[in-house]
């Protein structure tokens, strides 16, 4: 019985967090790695706020190569957004920024999926999930 | 009283008793309809993983065609802001659906839906109109015409153009039609969807979704603007070569299946193809 119980527990929870399951229109598990996470540091240099995703673009130093790379962390739909506060001025080019983030699986596009984003010059930080 | 007036009033009684018979036959679709996403809510939200194919009747074709996809085709400026097809619309987003009566004769002209996400929106024609020549223009939400079944809305769509069937790259080519079925009871509508499609589906392929209504709903408008993405050369079009697509064995090592059910086909849509899995799976190390 404790069993079935908690198995009716999970299932319910389960449901109630799919059910608030994101609505991309690409396949967030064919897109990215969604069970590993990278860390990355650098200038803010575009924020597309916008439908169907904003992006963060990100430029950081390849620490082997010295080289400049240009992330592109996806983020929630502009309305999805700004329904949590974020506009499309709380970031702005210059911003010195820490994103965590889940890796695209196509090494060449530089690509995550944004877990969460600081900005250590003020302490302003975004973290969940987005649609 | 005379013959003549007791004819007349009788065919009056009659046509105004027909028509209105014809008028309150049908259930009502017209509403705000919330989609609660508990059915296949893994594929439907996070969705599939690349080689995911089990439960859908596929062609060999369309399986070559799916083991080539790269999500990273999504990035690429002209497809950001690129609707559901019909067919796959269903599985999306909350929906609105309202329609169109001839003012004189309270007859149905037309159904449409609306769905919020990209404002993908349809008109299901109710007039007698004929679909049009094999040669019109295939758009995504192709060409619909409609009737009533007792309570249900049957939809004929035709004219669709080449989209798909899963998230992952399974197709669907413009060859293909569907039929819809739209099942209200009370406040919840089930709306099936079958598509049959000569190219990529050996057997038709039928789904449900269930929505729920909404009496306060609202739908504001979903503007989508095309941008860079993604820093990419000029003219790339993501895609894997034939064999070099390293993530297709993922989604059976995964759940624990073989991979020649994630495969997928129509044989394993039925149920007695649990069967067949069974002799498929490795058996379970005996103890000494």
């Amino acid at each position: 019985m404790k069993r079935r119980l908690l198995i009716l527990t999970w299932l319910a929870t389960a449901t109630v967090a799919f059910g608030v399951r994101g609505y991309a229109h690409h396949s967030f598990a064919a897109t990215y790695f969604e069970d590993k996470r990278v860390t990355i540091e650098g200038e803010l240099v575009q924020f597309l706020y916008r439908n169907p995703h904003s992006f963060v673009h990100v430029e950081t130093k390849d620490p082997k190569s010295g080289e400049t790379v240009r992330w592109a962390v996806e983020w929630g739909a502009g309305g999805q957004l700004g329904r949590q506060g974020v506009t499309r001025e709380t970031l702005k080019p210059g911003d010195h920024v820490i994103v965590v983030g889940n890796p695209g699986r196509n090494d060449d596009d530089h690509r995550l999926r944004m877990v969460n984003i600081t900005r250590p010059a003020d302490g302003w930080k975004w973290g969940g999930q987005f649609e | 009283m005379n013959w003549s007036r007791l004819v007349k009033r009788s065919v009056f009684t009659l046509l105004v008793t027909g028509a209105s018979s014809s008028m309150v036959a049908q259930i009502d679709l017209s509403g705000y309809w919330h989609s609660p996403m508990q059915e296949d809510a893994l594929e439907r939200g996070g969705g599939p993983l690349s080689g995911e194919y089990i439960g859908i009747p596929l062609t060999d074709a369309a399986r070559m065609r799916a083991d080539s996809w790269s999500a990273s085709l999504l990035t690429v400026p002209e497809r950001q802001c690129i609707p559901h097809p019909a067919d796959y619309g269903p599985s999306f987003s909350n929906l609105q659906i309202w329609k169109d009566m001839d003012p004189a004769t309270r007859q149905e002209i037309a159904w449409h839906t609306h769905m919020s996400w990209m404002e993908a929106e349809r008109t299901i024609w109710m007039d007698g109109r004929p679909h049009p020549p094999a040669y019109a223009a295939h758009t995504w939400q192709g060409f619909s015409t409609a009737k009533w079944e007792k309570n249900i809305l049957t939809v004929t769509t035709t004219h669709l153009k080449a989209g798909w069937i899963r998230r992952n790259g399974v197709p669907r080519s413009d060859r293909a039609t569907m039929t819809e079925h739209f099942i209200r009871n009370g406040d919840v509508l089930t709306w099936v969807t079958i598509v049959y499609d000569p190219e990529y589906l050996t057997e038709p392929m039928i789904r449900s979704r269930d929505f729920t209504l909404n009496p306060y709903g609202q739908m504001g408008a979903y503007p989508c603007e095309s941008v860079e993405e993604v820093d990419r050369p000029e003219g790339v079009v993501p895609h894997y070569l034939p064999g070099k697509n390293p993530f297709l064995t993922e989604f059976a090592t995964k759940n624990g299946l073989p991979q020649e059910a994630a495969r997928g086909g129509a044989e394993t849509m039925y149920p007695e193809y649990q069967k067949k899995l069974r002799t498929l799976m490795p058996k379970p190390a005996t103890k000494p």
